[in-house]
Protein backbone atom coordinates (compact mmCIF):
# COMPACT_ATOMS: atom_id res chain seq x y z
CA UNK A 1 0.00 0.00 0.00
CA UNK A 2 2.06 2.95 -1.21
CA UNK A 3 0.94 7.19 -1.35
CA UNK A 4 -2.56 7.02 -3.47
CA UNK A 5 -1.25 7.78 -6.93
CA UNK A 6 1.94 6.46 -6.85
CA UNK A 7 3.23 3.20 -6.63
CA UNK A 8 5.44 1.74 -4.15
CA UNK A 9 8.15 -0.57 -4.74
CA UNK A 10 8.97 -3.28 -2.33
CA UNK A 11 12.74 -2.28 -2.21
CA UNK A 12 12.85 1.20 -2.13
CA UNK A 13 13.98 3.49 0.48
CA UNK A 14 11.56 4.99 2.47
CA UNK A 15 13.12 8.13 2.15
CA UNK A 16 15.35 9.59 -0.26
CA UNK A 17 17.18 12.88 -0.81
CA UNK A 18 18.93 13.64 -4.08
CA UNK A 19 21.65 16.02 -4.23
CA UNK A 20 18.53 18.36 -2.30
CA UNK A 21 19.15 22.35 -2.18
CA UNK A 22 17.34 24.69 -1.23
CA UNK A 23 17.87 28.62 -1.12
CA UNK A 24 15.23 31.00 0.28
CA UNK A 25 14.23 33.86 -1.62
CA UNK A 26 16.49 36.30 1.14
CA UNK A 27 19.56 34.55 -0.33
CA UNK A 28 19.92 32.16 2.91
CA UNK A 29 20.89 28.73 1.88
CA UNK A 30 19.28 26.19 4.19
CA UNK A 31 20.29 22.69 2.71
CA UNK A 32 23.50 22.18 0.49
CA UNK A 33 24.02 19.49 -1.40
CA UNK A 34 21.80 16.82 0.90
CA UNK A 35 22.01 13.30 -0.17
CA UNK A 36 20.41 10.25 1.98
CA UNK A 37 18.81 7.32 2.41
CA UNK A 38 16.42 6.29 5.12
CA UNK A 39 15.39 2.54 4.87
CA UNK A 40 12.11 1.03 6.06
CA UNK A 41 12.29 0.37 9.59
CA UNK A 42 14.95 2.37 11.07
CA UNK A 43 15.23 5.07 13.81
CA UNK A 44 17.11 7.94 12.62
CA UNK A 45 18.63 11.07 14.73
CA UNK A 46 19.14 13.71 13.05
CA UNK A 47 21.25 16.23 15.36
CA UNK A 48 22.77 19.67 14.62
CA UNK A 49 22.94 23.68 15.79
CA UNK A 50 20.06 25.61 15.52
CA UNK A 51 19.92 26.75 11.51
CA UNK A 52 22.13 23.63 10.31
CA UNK A 53 18.63 22.56 8.04
CA UNK A 54 17.15 19.67 10.57
CA UNK A 55 13.65 21.18 10.54
CA UNK A 56 14.14 22.08 6.81
CA UNK A 57 14.85 17.89 5.92
CA UNK A 58 12.16 17.02 7.39
CA UNK A 59 9.55 19.48 6.27
CA UNK A 60 10.66 18.96 2.97
CA UNK A 61 9.31 14.85 3.69
CA UNK A 62 5.79 16.07 4.06
CA UNK A 63 6.18 18.91 1.35
CA UNK A 64 5.48 21.91 3.66
CA UNK A 65 8.52 22.89 2.12
CA UNK A 66 10.17 22.30 -1.55
CA UNK A 67 13.49 22.17 -2.70
CA UNK A 68 15.36 24.63 -4.68
CA UNK A 69 17.21 21.87 -6.61
CA UNK A 70 17.29 17.84 -5.93
CA UNK A 71 14.47 15.78 -5.39
CA UNK A 72 13.33 14.28 -2.54
CA UNK A 73 11.76 10.65 -2.63
CA UNK A 74 9.13 9.21 0.37
CA UNK A 75 8.24 5.87 -1.21
CA UNK A 76 9.52 5.83 -4.28
CA UNK A 77 7.57 8.62 -5.04
CA UNK A 78 8.97 12.20 -5.90
CA UNK A 79 7.29 14.61 -3.45
CA UNK A 80 8.96 17.57 -5.11
CA UNK A 81 6.72 17.18 -8.12
CA UNK A 82 3.67 16.35 -6.54
CA UNK A 83 0.75 17.61 -7.48
CA UNK A 84 -0.50 19.66 -4.41
CA UNK A 85 -4.46 18.20 -4.49
CA UNK A 86 -2.14 14.95 -4.18
CA UNK A 87 -0.37 16.57 -0.33
CA UNK A 88 -3.03 15.91 2.24
CA UNK A 89 -2.68 11.70 0.62
CA UNK A 90 0.89 11.74 1.14
CA UNK A 91 0.03 13.61 4.55
CA UNK A 92 -2.08 11.06 5.92
CA UNK A 93 1.06 8.14 5.18
CA UNK A 94 3.63 10.63 6.99
CA UNK A 95 2.83 11.08 11.08
CA UNK A 96 3.81 14.27 12.11
CA UNK A 97 5.26 15.61 15.59
CA UNK A 98 6.73 19.07 17.08
CA UNK A 99 8.35 20.53 19.80
CA UNK A 100 4.85 22.61 20.46
CA UNK A 101 2.60 19.35 20.24
CA UNK A 102 0.08 21.91 17.92
CA UNK A 103 -3.05 20.36 19.77
CA UNK A 104 -6.06 22.59 19.56
CA UNK A 105 -6.74 23.81 23.34
CA UNK A 106 -10.61 23.85 23.41
CA UNK A 107 -10.98 19.88 22.51
CA UNK A 108 -9.87 16.99 24.78
CA UNK A 109 -7.02 14.99 24.26
CA UNK A 110 -9.64 12.81 22.62
CA UNK A 111 -11.12 14.99 20.53
CA UNK A 112 -7.75 16.57 19.40
CA UNK A 113 -6.87 12.52 17.64
CA UNK A 114 -10.58 12.30 16.56
CA UNK A 115 -9.87 15.49 15.05
CA UNK A 116 -7.72 14.08 12.76
CA UNK A 117 -10.14 11.52 11.66
CA UNK A 118 -12.90 13.95 11.03
CA UNK A 119 -11.38 16.49 8.73
CA UNK A 120 -9.76 13.57 6.37
CA UNK A 121 -13.33 12.15 6.38
CA UNK A 122 -11.58 8.55 6.27
CA UNK A 123 -13.24 7.52 9.08
CA UNK A 124 -15.58 8.41 11.47
CA UNK A 125 -14.17 8.91 15.08
CA UNK A 126 -16.75 7.08 16.69
CA UNK A 127 -17.22 4.29 14.36
CA UNK A 128 -14.22 2.66 15.86
CA UNK A 129 -12.10 1.88 19.12
CA UNK A 130 -9.39 3.54 17.17
CA UNK A 131 -8.84 6.70 18.69
CA UNK A 132 -9.27 4.83 22.64
CA UNK A 133 -7.25 2.62 21.30
CA UNK A 134 -4.08 4.84 20.21
CA UNK A 135 -4.35 6.87 23.40
CA UNK A 136 -3.83 3.53 25.07
CA UNK A 137 -0.62 2.63 23.24
CA UNK A 138 1.12 6.28 23.80
CA UNK A 139 -0.54 5.87 27.45
CA UNK A 140 -2.62 8.47 28.63
CA UNK A 141 -5.85 6.64 27.87
CA UNK A 142 -7.24 7.69 31.91
CA UNK A 143 -6.60 11.70 30.44
CA UNK A 144 -8.88 11.00 27.19
CA UNK A 145 -11.34 13.94 28.41
CA UNK A 146 -8.60 16.20 29.57
CA UNK A 147 -7.88 19.68 27.57
CA UNK A 148 -4.50 19.83 26.70
CA UNK A 149 -3.95 22.82 29.62
CA UNK A 150 -4.79 20.12 32.24
CA UNK A 151 -2.25 17.90 30.60
CA UNK A 152 1.91 18.32 31.25
CA UNK A 153 3.74 18.91 28.79
CA UNK A 154 4.93 15.06 28.36
CA UNK A 155 1.11 13.83 28.33
CA UNK A 156 0.25 16.55 25.32
CA UNK A 157 3.10 15.21 23.71
CA UNK A 158 1.47 11.79 23.66
CA UNK A 159 -1.21 13.14 22.74
CA UNK A 160 0.11 14.31 19.86
CA UNK A 161 1.97 11.17 19.14
CA UNK A 162 -1.31 9.55 18.88
CA UNK A 163 -2.95 11.89 16.53
CA UNK A 164 0.50 12.08 14.28
CA UNK A 165 -0.41 7.56 14.21
CA UNK A 166 -3.80 8.04 13.47
CA UNK A 167 -3.82 7.04 9.96
CA UNK A 168 -1.44 4.19 10.59
CA UNK A 169 1.61 5.77 9.00
CA UNK A 170 4.30 3.86 7.81
CA UNK A 171 6.54 7.01 8.62
CA UNK A 172 6.73 9.12 11.68
CA UNK A 173 8.48 12.34 11.50
CA UNK A 174 9.12 13.94 15.06
CA UNK A 175 11.17 18.05 15.12
CA UNK A 176 12.86 18.36 18.27
CA UNK A 177 9.65 16.40 20.55
CA UNK A 178 11.23 16.47 23.69
CA UNK A 179 12.69 20.19 23.47
CA UNK A 180 9.89 21.38 25.81
CA UNK A 181 10.36 18.36 28.36
CA UNK A 182 12.58 17.73 31.20
CA UNK A 183 15.36 15.37 30.70
CA UNK A 184 13.33 11.51 32.63
CA UNK A 185 9.58 13.14 30.55
CA UNK A 186 12.23 13.55 26.97
CA UNK A 187 13.30 9.53 27.80
CA UNK A 188 10.09 8.62 28.55
CA UNK A 189 8.90 10.23 24.85
CA UNK A 190 11.89 8.86 23.41
CA UNK A 191 11.04 5.55 24.68
CA UNK A 192 7.60 5.11 23.20
CA UNK A 193 8.80 6.45 19.33
CA UNK A 194 11.76 3.41 20.22
CA UNK A 195 8.62 1.35 20.42
CA UNK A 196 6.29 2.58 17.62
CA UNK A 197 9.86 1.70 15.54
CA UNK A 198 9.75 -1.43 17.23
CA UNK A 199 6.07 -2.16 15.52
CA UNK A 200 7.83 -1.32 12.23
CA UNK A 201 7.25 2.16 11.76
CA UNK A 202 10.16 4.01 10.44
CA UNK A 203 11.17 7.24 13.26
CA UNK A 204 12.96 9.96 12.01
CA UNK A 205 13.95 12.52 14.97
CA UNK A 206 15.63 15.49 15.04
CA UNK A 207 17.32 17.09 18.98
CA UNK A 208 19.56 18.53 20.81
CA UNK A 209 18.95 15.90 23.52
CA UNK A 210 22.84 14.64 23.74
CA UNK A 211 22.11 12.22 26.29
CA UNK A 212 19.01 10.35 24.86
CA UNK A 213 20.96 10.28 21.27
CA UNK A 214 24.35 8.97 22.98
CA UNK A 215 22.21 6.01 25.40
CA UNK A 216 20.41 5.11 22.79
CA UNK A 217 22.98 4.49 19.94
CA UNK A 218 20.92 4.61 16.64
CA UNK A 219 21.88 5.74 13.44
CA UNK A 220 22.67 9.65 13.70
CA UNK A 221 22.68 12.10 10.65
CA UNK A 222 24.77 15.38 11.73
CA UNK A 223 24.00 18.80 9.70
CA UNK A 224 25.96 21.95 10.23
CA UNK A 225 25.08 25.00 7.90
CA UNK A 226 22.42 22.78 5.47
CA UNK A 227 24.86 19.93 5.11
CA UNK A 228 25.40 16.43 6.11
CA UNK A 229 28.55 16.54 7.87
CA UNK A 230 28.09 12.90 9.09
CA UNK A 231 26.01 9.88 9.11
CA UNK A 232 26.63 7.55 11.77
CA UNK A 233 25.14 3.75 12.46
CA UNK A 234 24.93 3.78 16.08
CA UNK A 235 26.49 6.89 16.51
CA UNK A 236 26.55 9.03 19.30
CA UNK A 237 25.58 12.97 18.95
CA UNK A 238 29.09 14.27 18.98
CA UNK A 239 31.60 13.10 15.88
CA UNK A 240 34.52 10.91 17.01
CA UNK A 241 36.66 13.25 18.22
CA UNK A 242 34.68 15.81 18.48
CA UNK A 243 34.15 16.59 14.47
CA UNK A 244 30.93 17.86 14.59
CA UNK A 245 31.91 19.99 16.95
CA UNK A 246 29.35 23.33 16.44
CA UNK A 247 26.62 20.34 17.51
CA UNK A 248 27.54 20.47 20.84
CA UNK A 249 27.73 23.85 21.18
CA UNK A 250 24.00 23.77 21.23
CA UNK A 251 23.48 21.56 23.45
CA UNK A 252 20.73 23.32 26.22
CA UNK A 253 19.85 25.91 23.85
CA UNK A 254 16.61 24.77 22.90
CA UNK A 255 16.65 26.16 19.75
CA UNK A 256 14.28 26.32 17.21
CA UNK A 257 15.82 26.44 13.73
CA UNK A 258 15.84 29.59 12.13
CA UNK A 259 12.90 28.99 9.93
CA UNK A 260 11.67 26.57 12.61
CA UNK A 261 7.93 27.06 13.01
CA UNK A 262 5.67 28.04 10.15
CA UNK B 1 -20.53 17.87 5.20
CA UNK B 2 -22.56 18.67 8.51
CA UNK B 3 -19.26 19.50 9.60
CA UNK B 4 -18.76 22.11 6.96
CA UNK B 5 -22.53 23.50 7.80
CA UNK B 6 -21.98 23.59 11.43
CA UNK B 7 -18.92 25.12 11.60
CA UNK B 8 -20.10 28.01 8.79
CA UNK B 9 -22.85 29.24 10.87
CA UNK B 10 -20.90 29.32 13.97
CA UNK B 11 -18.56 31.45 12.57
CA UNK B 12 -21.06 33.71 10.88
CA UNK B 13 -22.99 34.01 14.28
CA UNK B 14 -18.95 34.20 16.23
CA UNK B 15 -18.62 37.65 13.90
CA UNK B 16 -21.16 38.52 15.51
CA UNK B 17 -20.89 42.48 14.75
CA UNK B 18 -18.59 42.43 11.63
CA UNK B 19 -21.12 40.06 10.22
CA UNK B 20 -23.82 42.21 10.71
CA UNK B 21 -21.48 44.78 8.79
CA UNK B 22 -20.81 42.81 5.99
CA UNK B 23 -24.47 41.81 5.66
CA UNK B 24 -25.56 45.17 5.55
CA UNK B 25 -22.92 45.91 2.94
CA UNK B 26 -24.24 43.24 0.81
CA UNK B 27 -27.58 44.17 0.93
CA UNK B 28 -27.19 48.02 0.03
CA UNK B 29 -24.78 46.56 -3.00
CA UNK B 30 -27.56 44.03 -3.49
CA UNK B 31 -30.47 46.93 -3.51
CA UNK B 32 -28.64 48.92 -6.11
CA UNK B 33 -28.54 45.94 -8.24
CA UNK B 34 -32.26 45.07 -7.54
CA UNK B 35 -33.13 48.27 -7.76
CA UNK B 36 -31.91 48.91 -11.18
CA UNK B 37 -33.26 45.12 -11.78
CA UNK B 38 -37.26 46.10 -10.45
CA UNK B 39 -37.13 48.97 -12.77
CA UNK B 40 -36.38 47.58 -15.86
CA UNK B 41 -38.42 44.49 -15.10
CA UNK B 42 -41.18 46.52 -14.74
CA UNK B 43 -40.42 49.05 -17.93
CA UNK B 44 -40.32 45.56 -19.38
CA UNK B 45 -43.33 44.00 -18.57
CA UNK B 46 -45.10 47.53 -19.55
CA UNK B 47 -42.94 47.23 -22.87
CA UNK B 48 -44.32 43.62 -23.51
CA UNK B 49 -48.27 44.78 -22.89
CA UNK B 50 -47.49 47.42 -24.81
CA UNK B 51 -46.30 45.73 -27.95
CA UNK B 52 -48.92 43.37 -27.82
CA UNK B 53 -51.54 46.40 -28.17
CA UNK B 54 -49.23 48.06 -30.45
CA UNK B 55 -50.74 48.33 -33.98
CA UNK B 56 -50.97 50.30 -36.73
CA UNK B 57 -54.00 52.01 -37.93
CA UNK B 58 -54.57 53.35 -41.33
CA UNK B 59 -57.05 55.77 -41.58
CA UNK B 60 -59.28 55.45 -44.64
CA UNK B 61 -60.70 58.42 -46.48
CA UNK B 62 -64.47 58.50 -45.85
CA UNK B 63 -64.83 58.74 -49.88
CA UNK B 64 -62.99 55.55 -50.92
CA UNK B 65 -64.97 52.83 -52.84
CA UNK B 66 -64.65 49.28 -52.00
CA UNK B 67 -62.04 49.01 -54.62
CA UNK B 68 -59.73 51.28 -53.14
CA UNK B 69 -59.84 49.72 -49.79
CA UNK B 70 -59.77 46.26 -51.58
CA UNK B 71 -56.56 47.56 -52.97
CA UNK B 72 -55.16 49.00 -50.01
CA UNK B 73 -55.77 45.65 -48.35
CA UNK B 74 -53.81 43.97 -51.02
CA UNK B 75 -50.98 46.47 -50.50
CA UNK B 76 -50.98 46.11 -46.53
CA UNK B 77 -51.05 41.92 -46.97
CA UNK B 78 -47.57 42.66 -49.35
CA UNK B 79 -45.58 44.76 -47.30
CA UNK B 80 -42.90 42.24 -45.23
CA UNK B 81 -43.45 41.30 -41.68
CA UNK B 82 -47.20 42.14 -41.40
CA UNK B 83 -48.49 39.34 -38.86
CA UNK B 84 -52.55 40.25 -39.27
CA UNK B 85 -54.89 42.54 -40.81
CA UNK B 86 -57.85 43.74 -39.71
CA UNK B 87 -60.89 45.92 -41.29
CA UNK B 88 -62.79 48.18 -38.99
CA UNK B 89 -65.75 49.46 -40.89
CA UNK B 90 -67.37 53.19 -39.33
CA UNK B 91 -70.02 51.21 -38.34
CA UNK B 92 -67.59 49.24 -35.80
CA UNK B 93 -65.52 51.80 -34.64
CA UNK B 94 -68.86 53.38 -33.71
CA UNK B 95 -69.67 50.59 -31.77
CA UNK B 96 -65.93 49.94 -30.33
CA UNK B 97 -65.80 53.76 -28.82
CA UNK B 98 -69.25 53.40 -27.55
CA UNK B 99 -69.08 50.25 -25.40
CA UNK B 100 -65.35 52.04 -24.45
CA UNK B 101 -67.36 55.23 -23.21
CA UNK B 102 -69.79 52.98 -21.42
CA UNK B 103 -73.43 53.85 -20.58
CA UNK B 104 -72.91 57.78 -21.23
CA UNK B 105 -71.45 56.80 -24.24
CA UNK B 106 -74.01 57.16 -26.76
CA UNK B 107 -72.19 60.13 -29.07
CA UNK B 108 -74.16 58.94 -32.03
CA UNK B 109 -77.56 60.59 -30.50
CA UNK B 110 -75.93 63.63 -29.92
CA UNK B 111 -73.98 64.00 -33.01
CA UNK B 112 -76.87 62.25 -35.14
CA UNK B 113 -74.03 60.74 -37.82
CA UNK B 114 -70.85 59.08 -37.20
CA UNK B 115 -67.95 60.47 -37.55
CA UNK B 116 -65.42 57.93 -37.56
CA UNK B 117 -63.91 56.23 -40.49
CA UNK B 118 -63.06 53.22 -41.42
CA UNK B 119 -59.86 51.73 -40.98
CA UNK B 120 -57.11 48.83 -41.19
CA UNK B 121 -55.82 47.45 -38.01
CA UNK B 122 -52.27 46.09 -38.88
CA UNK B 123 -50.42 44.11 -36.41
CA UNK B 124 -46.49 43.69 -37.10
CA UNK B 125 -44.78 40.45 -36.37
CA UNK B 126 -42.22 42.16 -34.90
CA UNK B 127 -42.87 45.52 -33.00
CA UNK B 128 -39.61 46.72 -34.16
CA UNK B 129 -40.73 46.82 -37.53
CA UNK B 130 -43.75 49.02 -36.78
CA UNK B 131 -42.77 52.08 -38.44
CA UNK B 132 -41.65 50.46 -41.63
CA UNK B 133 -45.05 49.39 -41.61
CA UNK B 134 -46.14 52.58 -40.97
CA UNK B 135 -44.20 54.22 -43.56
CA UNK B 136 -45.42 51.73 -46.20
CA UNK B 137 -48.65 52.81 -45.96
CA UNK B 138 -48.77 56.02 -45.52
CA UNK B 139 -48.79 56.61 -49.66
CA UNK B 140 -51.30 54.07 -50.85
CA UNK B 141 -54.20 55.81 -52.84
CA UNK B 142 -57.25 55.50 -50.36
CA UNK B 143 -54.96 56.22 -47.07
CA UNK B 144 -56.57 59.54 -44.68
CA UNK B 145 -53.65 59.17 -42.07
CA UNK B 146 -51.70 56.89 -40.37
CA UNK B 147 -50.58 56.34 -36.96
CA UNK B 148 -47.85 53.95 -35.55
CA UNK B 149 -46.64 53.77 -31.39
CA UNK B 150 -43.47 52.44 -32.48
CA UNK B 151 -41.85 55.46 -31.71
CA UNK B 152 -43.06 55.62 -27.84
CA UNK B 153 -41.74 51.58 -27.94
CA UNK B 154 -38.50 52.93 -29.06
CA UNK B 155 -37.99 55.43 -26.75
CA UNK B 156 -39.35 52.96 -23.77
CA UNK B 157 -36.54 50.59 -24.89
CA UNK B 158 -34.17 53.06 -24.96
CA UNK B 159 -34.80 53.75 -21.06
CA UNK B 160 -34.89 50.42 -20.13
CA UNK B 161 -31.49 50.15 -21.86
CA UNK B 162 -30.30 53.04 -19.77
CA UNK B 163 -31.23 51.79 -16.30
CA UNK B 164 -29.95 48.34 -17.00
CA UNK B 165 -26.94 50.02 -17.84
CA UNK B 166 -26.51 52.02 -15.23
CA UNK B 167 -27.60 49.40 -12.50
CA UNK B 168 -24.95 46.67 -13.43
CA UNK B 169 -22.20 49.84 -13.07
CA UNK B 170 -23.45 50.58 -9.50
CA UNK B 171 -23.83 46.58 -8.89
CA UNK B 172 -20.68 45.73 -10.36
CA UNK B 173 -18.98 48.36 -8.28
CA UNK B 174 -20.80 47.69 -5.26
CA UNK B 175 -20.39 44.03 -5.78
CA UNK B 176 -16.44 44.86 -5.51
CA UNK B 177 -17.00 46.83 -2.29
CA UNK B 178 -19.29 43.84 -0.80
CA UNK B 179 -16.51 41.53 -2.03
CA UNK B 180 -14.25 42.78 -0.10
CA UNK B 181 -15.66 43.30 3.19
CA UNK B 182 -17.13 40.25 3.75
CA UNK B 183 -13.69 38.46 3.09
CA UNK B 184 -12.52 40.70 5.81
CA UNK B 185 -15.08 39.55 8.02
CA UNK B 186 -13.83 36.07 6.69
CA UNK B 187 -10.77 36.52 7.55
CA UNK B 188 -11.53 36.52 11.05
CA UNK B 189 -12.79 33.67 10.98
CA UNK B 190 -10.08 32.27 9.61
CA UNK B 191 -7.51 34.27 11.76
CA UNK B 192 -9.36 32.75 14.64
CA UNK B 193 -9.35 29.13 13.40
CA UNK B 194 -5.66 29.18 11.83
CA UNK B 195 -4.16 26.74 14.70
CA UNK B 196 -7.31 24.56 13.34
CA UNK B 197 -5.89 24.87 10.08
CA UNK B 198 -2.62 24.53 10.18
CA UNK B 199 -3.75 20.80 12.29
CA UNK B 200 -6.27 20.10 9.33
CA UNK B 201 -3.41 20.56 6.39
CA UNK B 202 -0.66 18.59 8.62
CA UNK B 203 -2.86 15.61 8.87
CA UNK B 204 -4.07 15.73 5.62
CA UNK B 205 -7.15 16.89 5.21
CA UNK B 206 -7.86 17.69 1.80
CA UNK B 207 -8.02 21.62 0.92
CA UNK B 208 -11.49 21.59 -0.01
CA UNK B 209 -12.67 19.92 3.49
CA UNK B 210 -10.75 23.28 4.87
CA UNK B 211 -12.25 25.37 2.59
CA UNK B 212 -15.95 24.22 3.11
CA UNK B 213 -16.94 26.34 6.45
CA UNK B 214 -15.72 29.66 5.68
CA UNK B 215 -17.76 29.02 2.17
CA UNK B 216 -21.16 28.40 3.81
CA UNK B 217 -19.97 31.17 6.12
CA UNK B 218 -19.61 33.35 2.95
CA UNK B 219 -22.78 32.25 1.65
CA UNK B 220 -24.90 32.65 4.76
CA UNK B 221 -23.86 36.39 4.98
CA UNK B 222 -24.19 36.81 0.76
CA UNK B 223 -27.51 35.49 1.65
CA UNK B 224 -28.80 37.33 4.54
CA UNK B 225 -27.78 40.30 2.40
CA UNK B 226 -29.97 39.31 -0.43
CA UNK B 227 -32.86 38.56 1.48
CA UNK B 228 -32.43 42.26 3.11
CA UNK B 229 -32.38 44.20 -0.04
CA UNK B 230 -34.86 41.41 -1.88
CA UNK B 231 -37.44 42.76 1.02
CA UNK B 232 -36.48 46.07 0.37
CA UNK B 233 -36.72 46.54 -2.63
CA UNK B 234 -40.52 44.55 -3.10
CA UNK B 235 -41.40 47.12 0.30
CA UNK B 236 -40.31 50.14 -1.47
CA UNK B 237 -41.73 48.84 -5.34
CA UNK B 238 -45.28 48.55 -3.07
CA UNK B 239 -44.56 51.76 -1.92
CA UNK B 240 -43.99 53.33 -5.32
CA UNK B 241 -47.07 51.30 -6.74
CA UNK B 242 -49.77 52.72 -4.72
CA UNK B 243 -48.40 56.63 -5.95
CA UNK B 244 -47.93 55.42 -9.72
CA UNK B 245 -50.94 53.42 -9.89
CA UNK B 246 -53.31 56.90 -8.79
CA UNK B 247 -50.87 58.95 -11.47
CA UNK B 248 -50.45 56.54 -14.24
CA UNK B 249 -54.00 54.82 -14.66
CA UNK B 250 -53.33 53.47 -17.84
CA UNK B 251 -49.99 52.01 -17.52
CA UNK B 252 -50.39 47.75 -17.07
CA UNK B 253 -47.46 48.03 -14.13
CA UNK B 254 -47.18 44.77 -12.42
CA UNK B 255 -47.89 43.70 -8.75
CA UNK B 256 -45.29 43.85 -6.38
CA UNK B 257 -45.26 40.23 -5.52
CA UNK B 258 -44.13 39.48 -9.07
CA UNK B 259 -41.60 41.92 -9.20
CA UNK B 260 -40.12 40.52 -6.10
CA UNK B 261 -40.62 36.88 -6.46
CA UNK B 262 -38.72 37.55 -10.23
CA UNK B 263 -35.81 39.55 -8.30
CA UNK B 264 -35.68 37.22 -5.21
CA UNK B 265 -33.69 34.55 -6.96
CA UNK B 266 -31.56 36.18 -9.11
CA UNK B 267 -30.36 38.35 -5.80
CA UNK B 268 -30.08 35.47 -3.54
CA UNK B 269 -27.56 34.31 -6.61
CA UNK B 270 -25.53 36.86 -6.51
CA UNK B 271 -25.53 37.31 -2.95
CA UNK B 272 -24.09 34.03 -2.49
CA UNK B 273 -21.70 34.14 -5.23
CA UNK B 274 -20.15 37.37 -4.18
CA UNK B 275 -19.91 35.32 -0.21
CA UNK B 276 -18.21 32.38 -2.09
CA UNK B 277 -16.52 34.63 -4.00
CA UNK B 278 -15.08 36.25 -1.14
CA UNK B 279 -14.41 33.25 1.30
CA UNK B 280 -11.99 31.56 -1.51
CA UNK B 281 -10.51 34.83 -1.20
CA UNK B 282 -10.05 35.12 2.46
CA UNK B 283 -8.61 31.76 3.22
CA UNK B 284 -6.63 31.25 -0.41
CA UNK B 285 -3.64 32.43 1.88
CA UNK B 286 -3.49 30.51 4.18
CA UNK B 287 -4.37 27.30 1.95
CA UNK B 288 -1.24 27.35 -0.29
CA UNK B 289 0.88 24.37 -0.20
Amino acid sequence: MGIQGGVTLPDCAMVQFAQVSKTYADGIKALRDVSLEIGAGEFVFIVGPTGAGKTTVLKMIYREETPTRGTVRVEGRDVTRMRPRDVPYLRRRVGVVFQDFRLLPRKTAWENVAFALEVTGTVPPHADGRVMDLLERVGIAARADALPGELSAGEQQRVSIARALVHRPRLLLADEPTGNLDPDTSWDIMQLLRGINADGTTVMVTTHDQTIVNRLRRRVIAMAQGAVVRDDREGVYAGRGGAAAPAVAARGQRGRSAHGAG
Amino acid sequence: MRYALAEGVQGFARNGLMSAASVVITAVTLLALGAALAVAGALNHVAAVLERQLQVVVYLRPAAGDGEIMSVYDQLARVPDVARIEYVSSQEAARRLEAQLGPQGHFQDVLRRNPLPASFVVTAARPERLRAVAAAARDLPGVDEVRDGGFVLQRLLGVIHAVRLAGTAAGVFLACVALIVIAGTVRLTVFARRAEIEVMRLVGATAWFIRWPFVVEGAVTGACGACGAALAIAAGYALLMRGAAQALPFVPLPGAGEVAFEIVWKLLAWGVLIGTAASLLAVRRYLRV
